[in-house]
């Protein structure tokens, strides 16, 4: 099938009405888990899972990567009006957005965020229509030794993107293929570490952790805090960006959808990564870099554009590879073995509307959202206004029920429960969970990759330096993990987050 | 003691622990490696970056950093009182039947942190309660637990 049909064909299964349907539930969900300070895609995608499971695995899809784009967009919404991140992409559009808020420009600023994020969503969707399907059949040349370095490659690139020590990120890697490990082992189909619970001897459930670890221990940590917080009383105007604006943010919004792509594409990085980045670029290229901080609009375009192009950019390697490069992608991975689809190399192949019709609708998406968000900035603005103390218990609830009726079960909330106190340590000693996430789901797939791996080689770990692919992908990795201990680069390991 | 120096000694056990259980499991040969090798594998992993933590940690500890309180400044009683709520909810949603229990876990959080007026907490816990049973149980066919009352 050659490379139009196959778009034509999803567009087909995108814009059938029950698939616009979902796209549009999802996208809109995601517009207000990312509008909502507290409640990011993770959770919401997680509390939406177990909702997907009577429909197609298509349309389980669509509904699920809307929530995950849509977010993105919502997210800048809160930090231009309320200066406090919506989600953790968001984080640094606070920093000028808000200020240009402050001084009257609210609607420029939530404008050009739209369009840049518009701009970047649709053209990394384009990458992702190339790149996906030759990395594909590249990757049917993988062996178990090339999946094995290519996951320790991404768990490095995430620990060493962390923000905080890297010993930490790596603790929380290493306790996260840990959890992995939990349950049957799947070459000898013996348990291991389920305390005899009924409910560990499938693996400890990915959404049960993430739902602890993101939504009860931030409601956990956000009510010890005073629950006030003010939006910005401005009459939102102009939302179009004049002629002036858009010649700032061209470039920022260009370079930012360049750079969010490929850091999207790597496991490890991602959508915060790449907003950070792009924006310490845009302020290093800049010739006012003084105005940065004060409300610049190369401030907001640059790094919105990033996020959104990041989520496109993730897709690439679940969907070409199997190997999901970030938490989000890690339930989106979830979600398709729930529905009895293995992503990979062959999926493309096995299910073509499935793969096309996930990306077509994704464009579909990007329109809707760019129709329906500047209208709908009034309502945000109206949801953003509900006292958080009315909205936790809300909250909780969604991730009470969505954990209980994943296999109707209280122990998967105790679990919840559980992990919602860890992650509030976490927290509260600056431990970073999204290397936990991604370890956990790597886990089995490692261990699995890893023992083939052994059993190829008859015990020699030299097989993963002997076979060019994997040797470049360990090298990489090992450089990243040996690249703090040279006195020279000690300081320069960029740190993100908070 | 500062407050990596902590939670390193923390990990520390927890590797240990780990590594432990892990030999109750067949480990194999590298050759043909076994159930418990893996698991082995990721408690010495945890092992050694707890380690390398605690080396860390206690340099900075000679260079003067010291244990802060992670409690010291916040209210976290509030923390304490959503874990036991929840805790509540999680071992009264069978017996209680969800309707039930929704409507009192709701109307308990509504008072207990951020006290909200009684018109308020009595509307909103019914409202919610309703809302989610008909978008989840009707709509969404989640088989959520009945009480005694049905709902």
């Amino acid at each position: 099938m050659d490379f139009l049909q196959s778009a034509l064909l999803g567009f087909q299964v995108a814009l059938t009405p029950l698939n616009l349907f979902f796209c549009f539930m999802g996208v809109l969900t995601g517009t207000l888990v990312g509008v909502l300070p507290g409640l990011g895609p993770v959770a919401a995608m997680s509390l939406l899972l177990p909702t997907t499971f009577h429909v197609t695995p298509v349309s389980a899809v669509i509904m699920l990567a809307g929530i995950y784009y849509g977010a993105m967009y919502g997210g800048s919404t809160t930090s231009i009006l309320v200066n406090i991140p919506g989600e953790a992409a968001s984080v640094v559009t606070c920093l000028d957005g808000y200020k240009m808020a402050r001084q009257g420009k609210a609607g420029p600023a939530l404008g050009i965020s739209a369009f840049g994020s518009f701009i970047a969503g649709t053209l990394s969707i384009v990458g992702l229509m190339f790149i996906a399907p030759p990395l594909a059949s590249m990757a049917l040349k993988f062996g178990p030794p090339e999946y094995f370095s290519l996951m320790i490659m991404g768990l490095t690139v995430l620990t060493f993107l962390a923000s905080g020590p890297m010993w930490k990120a790596l603790l929380m890697a290493s306790f996260g293929l840990f959890l992995g490990c939990m349950g049957m082992d799947n070459m000898t189909a013996s348990y291991r570490f389920t305390f005899d619970i009924l409910e560990l001897s499938d693996g400890i459930g990915l959404v049960p952790v993430v739902m602890g670890l993101f939504g009860i221990s931030e409601v956990m940590l956000n009510v010890e805090q005073s629950m006030g917080r003010t939006v910005f009383q401005t009459k939102i105007q102009n939302l179009l960006p004049n002629r002036k604006e858009w010649a700032a943010s061209a470039g920022p919004i260009l370079r930012g959808t360049v750079l969010g792509f490929f850091l999207g594409v790597l496991p490890g990085g991602g959508a915060v990564i790449s907003s950070f980045v792009s924006y310490a670029i845009e302020k290093r290229i800049s010739k006012h870099p003084e105005k940065f901080g004060t409300g610049a609009i190369e401030g907001v375009a640059g790094p919105e554009s990033a996020n959104n192009a990041a989520t496109g950019g993730a897709f690439i390697p679940l969907l070409s590879l199997g190997i999901p490069a970030n938490a989000v992608m890690a339930l989106l991975l979830g979600a398709f073995i729930i529905h009895g689809v293995q992503p990979g190399p062959m999926l493309m192949k096995e299910h073509p509307q499935l793969f096309w019709g996930t990306v077509a609708s994704m464009y579909v998406g990007n329109v809707m959202l760019l129709v329906l968000n500047l209208p709908l900035i009034g309502l945000w603005v109206k949801i953003l206004k509900v006292p958080y103390p009315i909205l936790f218990p809300l909250i909780l609830l969604f991730c009470l029920i969505g954990c209980y009726s994943l296999n109707n079960s209280v122990t998967e909330v105790l679990i919840m429960i559980v992990f919602g106190l860890i992650g509030y340590g976490f927290k509260k000693f600056q431990y970073e969970a999204a290397p936990l996430v991604l370890a956990l789901v790597l886990g089995p797939m490692m261990e699995n990759s890893l023992r083939q791996a052994l059993l190829m080689s008859a015990g020699s770990p030299m097989i993963f330096f002997e076979r060019p692919i994997s040797a470049v992908l360990m090298g990489t990795a090992l450089f990243l993990l040996l690249f703090p201990l040279i006195p020279k680069f000690q300081k320069k390991r960029p740190a993100f987050g908070e | 003691m500062n407050n990596d120096q902590l939670s390193g000694a923390v990990w520390l056990v927890i590797g240990l622990a780990v590594c432990l259980g892990s030999l109750q499991y067949k480990l194999g040969s590298p050759a043909a490696p076994g159930t418990g090798f893996m698991p082995l594998l990721t408690g010495l992993a945890i092992c050694f970056f707890s380690a390398v933590g605690l080396i860390h940690a206690t340099l900075r500890r000679r260079q003067g950093e010291k244990w802060t309180s992670p409690l010291q400044g916040v209210r976290w009683r509030h923390a304490l009182v959503i874990l036991i709520s929840l805790l509540a909810y999680a071992l009264l949603l069978v017996p209680l039947g969800f309707f039930l229990t929704t409507t009192l876990f709701i109307a308990f959080l509504l008072r207990a942190i951020t006290p909200q007026r009684w018109s308020v907490v009595v509307l909103c816990s019914l409202l919610t309660a309703t809302v989610s049973y008909l978008l989840f149980e009707v709509w969404l066919q989640a088989q959520l637990p009945k009480g005694p009352w049905g709902i």
